[in-house]
């Protein structure tokens, strides 16, 4: 019996089988019991409806270390008849898909409204499995379709013992549904109920005393929070005074502007859908000079189509927070799958030279915490902050102590704004005055005695456009003195996990950190010892602070969820020391296998990149749109 | 940095003088001598001396060429970027502080080719901008280029897929839903002044289309072109009409003559918003606990 330790993944057909309306009501439950979910790979289309969609989720007593691996200890398929592709095998896409990675002597509970699937194969292995005709019984015994997910839900918790009394469910449904009426609460519970006695008749017929796995709540005075990445970088713009947010849909940044235009005017700011991605960004500069904390959230493609105006942040120095959550490119790429293919573009997208910080986050905290520090530095050196999550970690979520978001005040730094008693009225004010640390006094506009002259093209201390050669060069200095000041005040050397000396190094950036940990324990359970070196600074990139690090390691293993391992090329080109690297770029996440296999492979053969994750063709054809 | 007296809002006599301080010096202009946007500059200049407005409280957006320089050549707070955008990054600043008098300055070029897709939904939106695009035919800044409303007036049989008709600037305005289209002649710049004072009072989005002739490239649309064919509109025309604005726009045409004043402005019901945010003390307080208790 395995208790509060399993994987479950929630399987069917986009939009129509409520994969996604599923595990957010177990996340949430869980959660609340006190349990701890991670969920940090979706599987959706780009398509709106009829595609294969799945969602797993970990739940453990103890914080996971990462998502781990493909394998699964519960399939829950929700599909009742399937993917037209795989019409001669109704209620298999899901099954077909993902038993593969069930565990010996895991469960399957599936929809049987269509009838029955042959599954001797899986219960050769042990699968218990549990046929729930769960669409039958909300259509026809109750009357309401939608209800075929509490269905499924209740019987669910009866596989785990998991919520005998239904306290957990009836408090939950109780909020979602309390608006819609008693009667519709009632039909949920019921459908829930209903699910429950499936199962308790078909272990009773098995002779089963139970399914092997039971969650068992454990709560906890401590509030916790299930939140995703996106959810957790929108709260950190806010608590970090960020007023004026604007986007244009993309997935899977669309959510940033949801919240944002849900949210942000109960904290007096405001959130525009630009008609563009330059019109997003432009308006978001406009705002920024205005005075007020401004940030763009986007993707890979439009992050290409914001590029002219990196350099005008950087050359007129408005401070604006660039979020992207990268997905797969280039071009349109795979919109619905994660990767590691922006660091390019964020440290070198732009024509001419263009000072700009680059950090990543690499946890759902992180992605709270780090955008506070992202809105102070914009703030500081007056220059593009570029905010680098991807798909899994701005979709993903996990359960996280809400102290995380409460315990610390945030301090909001604006230090480098001049106000009206600063200015003495005489014009002498200079917007970019040459300082020692190229910091300079910055204006808002509308404040009595100065105004501001800002330039995209090349301009004296007080705004007005020069070509003069001593100007040129005094303003190119100062701006790049601002990146000086960065690294000497604020860069932070990367993290490390575990001892670098004479061993080899883990080298990663953004998401992958829980990876990499789980890696590291595992590779320690074989007998190799490796360090881990995580970087949430990568630009300008901290070479004081980073190289007497790296260059105790034998050997660096960049791992990274790209094809040329752009990080690793950055190390390689500031710290001159040769890197290595792991790289997967199939869409899949990056698992704590893939990167034992690939170390592993470096320290045996010496080869210098692993292109890693060859999996096998999916058994269903995957139908999706453009 | 902190000057021992705390200076308040002391209402500044406002005199034509006040828009030359904090400004490049005349002598220094980098325009052709007898540029239309001279007439521009001194008309916006005599608008905003008549509206007492502070050059403390304006923001000038300036486009991408010969147009953009205004904003130098004139006090007030400025700002340039990209080409096509200043009127994103006016809406942005306007959206940020209402207070401010937001004025975007720019080219036929910068408006109508690559910030047409800016220009449609600005007018949509209808903040409370005022755009003067100083429409002279062709790219100056890039040596004489056609622009999208090169070839105004010439004959039909020299038009073709490389050189297409003009573009009607007004009409677009009109379909895309300004609340505000007019257009002066900056041959006429006290003229052109009362048009910008009505245009900067008006509560939306001002779209003002001012003739602005290059002596240098244009050799075809020129000062004495325009005086021959410009005409005031009519003093019985009812602005708020906008059947009216479209008929007045269509006999012009017919004519081969070009209408000078405010042809369309409705008064768009507006909701009006306050300043966001800014100095660290209005964001103090902000509690994103009632968010968190959302996500538990």
């Amino acid at each position: 019996m395995t208790v509060n330790r399993l994987k479950i993944l929630v399987g069917g057909v986009q939009l129509r089988d409520g994969v996604v309306t599923v595990t957010d009501i177990l996340g949430r439950i869980f959660t609340r019991a006190g349990l701890h979910v991670l969920a940090m790979e979706r599987g959706y289309a780009s398509t709106i409806y009829g595609a294969h969609q799945f969602d797993p989720l970990v739940v453990s007593e103890e914080p996971p270390v990462s998502w781990g691996d493909p394998r699964l200890d519960i399939l829950v398929a929700l599909d009742y008849d399937s993917n037209p592709d795989a019409r001669e095998q109704p209620n298999r896409d899901t099954i077909l898909r993902h038993g593969r990675y069930l565990v010996d002597g895991g469960v399957l509970l599936y929809d049987s409204s269509t009838g029955e699937v042959p599954v001797e194969p899986l219960e050769r292995r042990g699968i218990k499995v549990f046929p729930v005709p769960a669409r039958t019984i909300a259509r026809d015994e109750l009357k309401l379709d939608v209800v075929k997910n509490m269905v499924a839900v209740g019987a669910l918790f009866r596989v785990l013992e998991f919520d005998q009394d239904g306290t957990w469910l009836r408090q939950l449904v109780e909020e979602r549904f309390a608006r819609k009426g008693a009667q519709v609460v009632d039909l949920n519970l019921r459908a829930a109920r209903r699910g429950r006695e499936v199962v308790e008749s078909i272990l009773a017929a098995r002779g089963w005393p139970g399914s092997g796995y039971r969650l068992q709540p454990r709560p906890s005075a401590e509030p916790r929070v299930l939140i995703s990445g996106n959810e957790a970088l929108s709260l950190g713009a806010i608590a970090a005074g960020c007023r004026f947010y604007a986007g244009y849909p993309i997935t899977p940044a669309s959510a940033i502007l949801e919240f944002m235009e849900e949210h942000l005017p109960r904290f007096g700011g405001r959130a525009l859908q630009g008609q563009n991605e330059r019109e997003s960004i432009r308006a978001a500069i406009g705002a920024a000079l205005a005075g007020v904390r401004s940030m763009v959230g986007t993707s890979g493609p439009g992050l290409s189509l914001k590029v002219e105006e990196f350099g005008v942040a950087g050359m007129t120095e408005v401070p604006v927070v660039i979020v992207d959550t990268q997905r797969a490119g280039p071009s349109t790429g795979m919109p619905t799958k994660s990767e590691q293919g922006d660091l390019y573009l964020s440290i070198f997208g732009g024509h001419g030279e263009i000072p700009r910080i680059v950090l990543a986050p690499a946890t759902q905290e992180e992605c709270y915490t780090l955008m506070i520090e992202a809105h102070n530095l914009a703030d500081k050196y007056q220059c593009p902050v570029f905010f680098l999550t991807d798909l899994n970690l701005s979709e993903g979520r996990k359960t996280v102590p809400e102290a995380v978001f409460t315990q610390h005040p945030v301090t909001i730094d604006r230090s480098t704004l001049v106000r009206e008693a600063d200015l003495r009225r005489d014009g002498a004010y200079r917007r970019f005055a040459l300082t020692p640390t190229g910091i300079s006094p910055r204006l808002v506009p509308g404040t009595v005695g100065g105004v501001l002259k800002a330039s995209g093209s090349e301009h004296d201390e007080r705004g007005f456009v020069s070509t003069d050669p001593a100007v040129r060069k005094a303003m190119m200095e100062k701006r790049a003195r601002k990146m000086e000041t960065f690294l000497r005040e604020d860069a932070r050397p990367p993290r490390v996990v575990g001892s670098v000396d004479g061993r080899p190094a883990l080298v990663g950036w953004g998401s992958t950190l829980p990876v990499l940990l789980e890696a590291q324990q595992r590779l320690r359970q074989r007998g190799v010892e490796v360090a881990v070196v995580h970087f949430s600074y990568l630009w300008p990139f901290p070479a004081a602070l980073a190289k007497p690090v790296l260059e105790r390691a034998s050997v660096l293993i960049a791992v990274e969820q790209n094809f040329t391992g752009q990080f690793a090329d950055v190390i390689q080109a500031c710290c001159l020391l040769p890197v290595r690297r792991v790289v997967k770029y199939n869409g899949l996440p990056l698992y704590p296998a893939d990167v034992v296999g690939g170390v592993e492979h470096i320290l045996h053969t010496g080869e210098s990149h692993v292109r890693i994750g060859t999996e096998a063709p999916a058994p269903v054809k995957v139908s999706e749109g453009g | 940095m902190t000057d021992a007296t705390t200076p308040s809002r002391v209402s500044q006599k406002i005199s034509a003088k006040v828009w030359e301080e904090n400004a490049v010096p005349r002598h220094r202009i980098q325009w052709c001598p007898g540029c239309g946007d001279f007439g521009v500059l001194a008309g916006l200049k005599m608008a905003l001396t008549k509206l007492e407005v502070t050059p403390y409280e304006v923001l000038l957006i300036g486009g991408i060429g010969c147009s953009g320089q205004i904003r130098n050549y004139l006090n007030g707070n400025g700002f340039h970027g990209t080409h096509g955008g200043a009127l994103a990054y006016a809406l942005g600043a306007k959206m940020a502080n209402p207070g401010l008098t937001v004025i975007a300055l720019a080219g036929d070029g910068d408006t109508f080719a690559i910030g047409v897709e800016n220009f449609v939904h600005v007018c949509r939106r209808d903040p409370a901008v005022v755009l003067i695009i100083m429409d002279n035919g062709v790219y100056g800044l890039t040596k004489g280029q056609h622009s999208p409303t090169h070839g105004r007036g010439m004959d039909i049989r020299e038009w073709s897929e490389e050189a297409p008709p003009p573009f009607a600037p007004l009409r677009l305005a009109l379909t895309a839903g300004a609340t505000f289209v007019a257009q002066s002649f900056s041959g006429d710049p006290r003229h052109a002044a009362e048009i910008y004072a009505q245009a900067l009072q008006h509560p939306g989005f001002a779209v003002v289309n001012d003739f602005s002739p290059c002596v240098t490239y244009n050799k075809f649309n020129t000062y004495d072109w325009y005086r021959e064919r410009v005409e005031d509109v009519p003093a019985s025309h009812d602005p708020s009409d906008f059947q009216a604005a479209w008929e007045l726009l269509n006999d012009f045409d017919r004519r081969g003559r070009l209408p000078l004043g405010v042809v369309y402005r409705h008064p768009r019901p507006k909701k009006a918003h306050g300043r966001l945010p800014i100095w660290p003390e209005e964001l103090q307080g902000a509690d994103i606990r009632p968010l968190l208790q959302m996500m538990r």
